[in-house]
């Protein structure tokens, strides 16, 4: 079945460079159908959802055994995400590919810059009044060891107003937005960088399922495609999340953003020609 | 780690969520790599058809009735097993939000059961909008 593990292979090679960048195998598996296969951006998108939720369902375990995953921000923003994400895969049944295709050329931009302007923690010591009042703040293990140090949260409304732009992306794109939610809690809400990556990663499986229950109780999940995306993108970020304390990702940075950067513009020009 | 009031809750989510999900997580693949081989071995013709059918069709929809796939998936079909098998692993973050849920009943956390019935609330409400939209 050389279409059946081409497909496997492709999905595979997604979530494994998807796992090394840390920007999850979506954002690389609908270009890769796109361009490679030849698949409609709406049924990518479908099939990728599906593989999001597989592949974040395996990673958060681990990050909520170890204890990194702020359970209650998480559940406060879910409020949003899941907004953004029921109304983005709606809409996504809706609205032409072309658009479609603009959006995830500009959502590439946007992986790209965080790539590139990745930077560290930027911890408060209390949180302000809402956050204050939801029990956001928590504790983490400090650098030196030992000992936990406190960390506050604040502006609960902004994160939020990010995260239902994030929810909507991967409604309407099938990607995790992982890298929209980082934003929101590093940046803007002023998480610690792992604590948000970590909730990230809880948060993002729940958006995902979202958007995807809307596609699949569509009928606009096409399982011949969706099974083997879901398996290879599995497999492929099991294997890339094997290798990655093993190899400097640093040095593939630029490379990562190379890439993003040339699929932006192949889905750009894809709706240009499409529009 | 999160927040210095919620270490029962922590305790039970480190031992169970990980139980949970990772069975759903297994089910899910089992069933899904089943269909795949099945599909692979017995209706190989059907899928390169199909695929190449899909290839710029814009406008795939394929919806079936929950009775008719678990139907046809009983009989052995490679296509309703690996529909089936989708639908399981999407149920792997409702069973998460589900079970935040009856942690915060436990923890007879007002503000946070809410919060997370919204978010069941909104997950149901995609499939009803899948379904009618």
């Amino acid at each position: 079945m050389l279409i059946m593990g081409g497909l496997l292979a492709l999905a595979a090679g997604a979530g494994f460079i998807g796992a090394l960048s840390g920007l999850g195998g979506g954002v690389f598996i609908v270009p890769a159908l796109l361009i490679f296969a030849h698949i409609p951006i709406q049924i990518a998108v479908g099939a990728s959802l599906i593989s999001v939720v597989a592949t974040s369902a395996g990673a958060s375990v681990a990050f909520v055994r170890d204890g990194w995953t702020n359970l209650r921000v998480a559940m406060a923003l879910e409020c949003a995400t899941v907004t953004g994400a029921v109304t983005g895969a709606y809409l996504a049944g809706i609205i032409p590919a072309w658009v479609l295709e603009l959006l995830f050329a500009l959502m590439m931009l946007q992986s790209a810059y965080f790539t590139v302007t990745k930077v560290g923690d930027s911890i408060l010591p209390r949180s302000d009044k809402l956050a204050a009042r939801l029990q956001l703040g928590g504790r983490i293990p400090a650098d030196t060891g030992g000992h936990e140090v406190e960390y506050g949260v604040v502006n609960v409304p902004g994160g939020a107003l990010l995260m239902l732009v994030a929810g909507l992306m991967s409604g309407l794109l099938g990607i995790g937005s992982g890298a929209l939610k980082v934003m929101a809690m590093d940046y803007v809400m002023h998480l610690p960088l792992k604590v948000s990556s970590a909730t990230s990663n809880f948060m993002i499986g729940v958006t995902a399922g979202a958007g995807a229950l809307v596609f699949l109780a569509r009928g606009d999940v096409a399982t011949v495609i969706a099974a083997p995306v879901a398996l290879g993108v599995t497999a492929g970020a099991l294997a890339g999340s094997r290798l990655l304390p093993h190899v400097n990702v640093q040095s593939l940075r630029m490379m990562f953003v190379a890439i993003l950067v040339l699929i932006a513009i192949e889905m750009g020009w894809r709706a240009i020609s499409g529009f | 780690m999160s927040n210095s009031t919620t270490t029962d809750e922590e305790r039970i989510l480190r031992v169970w969520t990980p139980v949970i999900l990772r069975t759903i997580l297994i089910a899910a693949i089992v069933v899904l790599l089943f269909g795949l081989f099945s599909m692979a071995w017995q209706s190989s013709g059907y899928y390169v058809a199909h695929f190449h059918r899909l290839q710029g069709h814009a406008n795939y929809q394929h919806r079936e009735s929950w009775s008719s796939l678990a139907s046809t998936a009983l009989h052995g079909d490679p296509h309703g097993i690996m529909t089936i098998g989708l639908m399981v692993l999407t149920l792997v973050p409702l069973a998460r939000v589900a079970f935040c849920f009856l942690l915060f009943v436990k923890e007879r956390d007002g503000i946070y059961i809410a919060l997370t019935a919204y978010v069941l609330i909104g997950l149901v409400a995609g499939v009803v909008l899948g379904r009618v939209g």
